[in-house]
């Protein structure tokens, strides 16, 4: 069928990627290609219409920066963020993009590409050591707080009546606070209970430190900083809860439903194969535009002082303590502004663009741009004549 | 001949409440007290318009909605008091067929997953499922290319199909099928109508057939009941339904088919009942005949006093004044 | 028996395809017929074989990722012949709703919930400049009610839709549908989200009105019982093409296409008893790869060779019978 239209680049690395996987997975279970023919065909198609969304290439494209650096960043900073220049030597200290340094001490030049802050310290190196911390803390928030969103909203949906007044109540408890207010007023209590308990834990202490790619002096501060987290998952459940709610009153009512009710199954095989399955969807459309959401409240709350605290390479922190030498030293806020602003719109993006693509419908009503074949053009050319 | 009752109904009730903003407002009375039996390898064809509670009875019959009142008995057993193991091997004997094939199959389930699960889930032991299923499919008129497929990539026919090869995975007894082919073109319905005549042959099925379209049920059951607002009107061997109606509603609901044959047609439209008006609602039927209101031969009897279901022929039954020998 | 009928709609070599990612859809193909002035034309067919596109193609009603590819149609207004497909869109939605008018198959949606009926109507003729306000409005809603036959209009119309039932519903958009007069009506399965006896109600009102204004009347349906029940002449389409056009003596009468021939074999006739339906073997064919040839011929239990090779032209078999098929 796809035969009538030219393949792109694109095209073709779709087709490649697809079978890449496709075999892939056939190595471990047997027969998994032949079995699954139509899922890869419907991956196909997904990466196919993705190919003609230029703002979602442009979102898939910002976000695998992002998670490559979110990965990689900490190990591609020039310099440590806890190296503070301005102790080696005095023109350090807000040094504007392109200044050249020597250090005494380690007899190099440092470059400045993106300019320093008030310790001196490489704003390029910064940025990239922060894309760690954005990324842990956005994929901790989601990872922990959507399933628990989701499991009350689908046991709401489903079961109904009080089971469902009651936990769409607690959750409208939670709804009815500003999050953002709600996530300062957590932030500003936890931090002491949370140092007390991470600190009694060393294994769990160390690899916390390892995960956001900190030094063990940093120990002191993880408190805070995982204040922080709990703080977001806290507000951020309750809008999956009522997502996932929704979704499930309407998936209810399809009579597949009711057909595997007719067969006997319980209502959590119910639950968890056959509705959660078809109301991912749109929950995963949210999830990816709250990776953005995240990231920026996270900045929120750190620009507002709470959460990582210096040294810790943090992108909103920066901003914070940016403003003080504002406008003389624009590039503190100007840079990690921009970098803010390009992930969650990349990820803004990549939602979006989801949206049309995961749903098999949307998917078939988009419409495709045709660059016809030599071949068609001449058959269309006969036909006309 | 009369056959063993494989199903009885008694005095089955079903009444959904209205909400109002603080009270309940009132009932809506989907089913209201009806009584009948679907005897052993029949096909008992229940018709009426929307809303006259037959898909209702239907559900309700199964289980799958709670009765407000009454009696389901199957094979001797009160169903509406099954419980655990009980319920499972009812739940195997009984199943359902749904109008929509659009919304009846899981679109994330292959084929060979949606026969497989009740399958597994009844532990019911095949030694090749592959092998099983690709059998079930060719019985109900498709083959092993489709198996590995999901639900999008096949017409409402065959999806019916596949909804059929799933219910036949647990060799039940007894079928409701609730408007199999309503959504389902002409050519295709004739299909799926012929499928379901030849497994019935083949199985030895009983179906429960619920419609709203009469030349459907003519072609398919042995005996039907006619519904009207939450109530049997009418209940009789099919072939004598359409030929003698009874019921002034029966007459009037056989009176107003279209009939493919523009000669015929302008025949039967000539004598075609004008009865106005629609059903009206059944939260506040009307007293005593609920349908007097639209009924042309309607006494003062009608208005007062619900006519019982009463047998005017020999396994014909009808509920209406006109026939009662008082 | 028509002497010289004379056309108001012509149709000739109508091509609508929709671009899907998953390939080009073939919907409509060359579509050709006639309309005559002041008769009831159903266009019959089942799901998918493109007869409510070609309803909404007549006045260009094709939204993306549909686009009408070919072809023309000649309306024969007042002013003499128009190609419809050749105007502009404010052009065309000058006579899109006054002169072509279009009833759909779901009345709940054509209503809006949130206002009220009489109001609705009103609002729509202000809009239209039918009438001058919404006074002037609101009594020629009442008199449209009347006019399709709802008992009470005076309190019917200060109704919401979702205090009307569906024949109501249906009734009202007749009535909304008929309210500038115009010279075609196209119901697209008017009555299929309702029942038979209020069914029956609303073909005898269509029959009726469609006397008393003169209105030529296209009905798009799959339902056989009404077309018999309705229809002067018929077009059977299958797969995107016309099969047959005949009256409706003659396609019920003497079918010529083999498809027309199952189709009517295939519906349960309530007033005979049958023991075994034919069914037409197989299903409808994807149209992003219509079969070659005859789109009918894998399913055609009389399928030549020529069928698999060559598209079958309409031919005139008998005075206005026209098949495609090459058995004739």
């Amino acid at each position: 069928m796809q035969e009538e239209y030219k393949k792109g680049i694109l095209d073709r690395l779709a087709d490649f990627l697809v079978i890449a996987l496709g075999s892939f997975i056939n190595i471990f279970k047997r027969d998994w290609k032949k079995k699954n023919k139509s899922k890869m065909e419907e991956w196909r198609l997904m990466l196919y219409a993705l190919n003609r969304s230029p703002p979602g290439l442009i979102g898939v494209f910002l976000v695998l920066v992002f998670i490559f650096f979110g990965v990689f960043g900490p190990r591609l900073a020039p310099w440590p963020y806890n190296y503070f220049p301005f102790f080696d030597n005095g023109t350090a200290y807000l040094a504007p993009p392109g200044t050249q340094v020597y250090l005494p001490s380690h007899e190099t030049i440092m470059s400045l590409h993106l300019g320093a802050d008030h310790y001196g310290r490489d704003l390029l190196s910064l940025l990239l050591a922060g894309a760690r911390t954005s990324f842990v803390i956005s994929i901790v928030v989601i990872v922990l707080g959507v399933p628990l969103g989701i499991l009350l909203g689908l046991i709401a949906g489903y079961y109904g009546g009080k089971t469902d007044e009651l936990v769409m109540r607690i959750t409208d408890m939670f709804l009815a606070f500003p999050a953002l207010i709600l996530a300062i007023a957590l932030s500003a209590v936890l931090p002491n209970r949370l140092q007390a308990f991470i600190s009694s834990h060393a294994h769990l202490q160390s690899f916390v430190l390892w995960l956001f790619g900190l030094h063990m002096r940093e120990a002191g501060n993880l408190g805070r900083l995982l204040s922080v987290i709990l703080a977001m998952i806290i507000v951020w459940w309750p809008a999956y809860a009522r997502i996932t709610r929704g979704s499930t009153l309407t998936e209810k009512e399809n009579l597949y439903v009711e057909a595997a009710r007719a067969i006997g199954l319980s209502s959590w095989t119910i639950m968890f194969k056959h509705i959660l399955p078809n109301i991912i969807g749109p929950i995963l459309v949210y999830i990816t535009l709250d990776f953005g959401s995240v990231i920026l409240m996270e900045a929120g709350l750190s620009f507002l002082g709470l959460g990582a605290t210096p040294p810790i390479a943090d992108w909103g922190r920066i901003v914070y303590d940016g403003t003080q030498f504002f406008p003389k030293a624009w590039w503190l806020i100007i840079y990690p502004g921009l970098v803010v602003m390009l992930v969650a719109l990349g990820w803004n993006l990549l939602g979006d663009t989801l949206r049309d693509i995961l749903d098999p419908k949307t998917r078939r009503s988009i419409e495709f741009k045709v660059k016809k074949t030599k071949k068609m053009e001449e058959k269309e050319g006969e036909e006309n004549a | 001949m009369k056959l063993e009752p494989i199903l009885q109904v008694r005095n089955l009730k079903k009444y959904f409440p209205v909400k109002g903003l603080f009270f309940t407002k009132g009932h809506v009375k989907a089913v209201d007290d009806i009584s009948f039996e679907i005897r052993r390898g029949e096909t008992f064809g229940l018709v009426g318009e929307s809303g006259c509670g037959k898909t209702t009875t239907g559900r309700t019959i199964l289980r799958l909605i709670e009765p407000t009142d009454g009696e389901v008995i199957f094979q001797g057993k009160n169903i509406m008091e099954l419980k655990g193991d009980e319920m499972k091997w009812f739940r195997r004997k009984a199943q359902i067929m749904f109008q929509d094939p659009y919304s009846s199959l899981n679109p994330r389930q292959t084929v060979f997953e949606v026969i497989m699960e009740p399958v597994r889930f009844h532990g019911i032991h095949v030694d090749d499922p592959e092998e099983f299923v690709i059998k079930l499919l060719e019985s109900v008129g498709l083959n092993e290319m489709h198996l590995y497929r999901y639900p999008h990539e096949f017409s409402g026919g065959q999806r019916q199909r596949i909804a059929l090869a799933r219910l036949l995975a647990l060799r039940p007894e007894f079928i409701v099928l609730d408007e199999p082919t309503s959504a389902l073109d002409v050519s295709v319905q004739a299909n799926i109508l012929n499928t379901l005549k030849d497994i019935q042959r083949e199985f030895g099925f009983t179906y429960l057939f619920i419609s709203h379209d009469l030349g459907v049920v003519k072609y398919m059951s042995h005996r039907m009941g006619v519904m009207y607002l939450g109530k049997l009107v009418e209940v009789g061997p099919s072939d004598e339904i359409f030929e003698k109606p009874l019921h002034p509603y029966t007459q009037l609901l056989l009176s107003a088919i279209p009939v493919p044959d523009p000669e015929l047609a302008k025949e039967l439209k000539a004598k075609r009942m004008k009865v106005e008006g629609e059903p009206p609602s059944p939260i506040n039927p009307p007293s005593g005949c609920r349908f007097h209101p639209r009924c042309p031969f309607a006494k003062d009897i009608c208005k007062k006093q619900e006519p019982p279901l009463m047998e005017a022929e020999k396994d014909h039954y009808v509920a209406c004044w006109l026939y009662s020998k008082a | 028996m028509r002497r010289m009928p004379e056309p108001i709609l012509e149709v000739r070599d109508l091509t609508v395809h929709f671009y899907t990612y998953a390939g080009i859809v073939k919907a409509i193909e060359r579509v050709s017929f006639d309309v005559y002035k002041g008769e009831t034309f159903a266009l019959v067919g089942e799901t998918g074989c493109g007869k409510s596109v070609t309803s909404r193609a007549l006045t260009q009603l094709i939204e993306s990722p549909g686009r009408i590819v070919g072809g023309k149609v000649i309306y024969h207004s007042d002013k003499g012949p128009i190609d419809l497909l050749k105007l502009r869109e404010e052009e065309i939605r000058e006579i899109r709703g006054k002169e072509i008018a279009y009833i759909f198959q779901d009345p709940h949606a054509s209503l809006d919930p949130l206002y009220q009926v009489g109001y609705q109507i009103a609002e729509a003729m202000v809009v239209h400049n039918t009438v001058k306000d919404l006074k002037e409005g609101l009594q020629r809603a009442l008199s449209i009610l009347k006019r399709v036959l709802i008992p009470d209009p005076e309190s019917r119309i200060k109704n919401y839709p979702h205090e009307m039932s569906g024949g109501m519903k249906q009734r009202v958009v007749i009535g909304t549908g008929l309210t500038n007069n115009p010279k075609v009506l196209i119901a697209d399965e008017p009555t299929t989200a309702l029942d038979v006896t209020v069914q029956a109600q609303i073909l005898d009102l269509m029959n009726k009105l469609k006397r008393d204004y003169n209105t030529t009347l296209i009905l798009i349906t799959h339902n056989m019982g009404v077309v018999a029940e309705m229809a002067d002449r018929i077009a059977v389409m299958y797969a995107g093409k016309i099969a047959e056009i005949g009256t409706a003596e003659q396609i019920f009468k003497n079918p010529l296409h083999p498809y027309t021939q199952g189709l009517l074999k295939a519906v349960p006739n309530p007033m005979k008893r049958i023991e075994r339906l034919d069914a037409i073997p197989g299903t409808v064919p994807n149209l992003i790869t219509p079969p070659s040839g005859c789109r009918f011929h894998p399913r055609c239990p009389f399928a030549k060779d020529i069928c698999k090779q060559k598209v079958p032209e309409l031919k005139e078999i008998e005075d206005g019978h026209f098949v495609a098929c090459h058995l004739y």
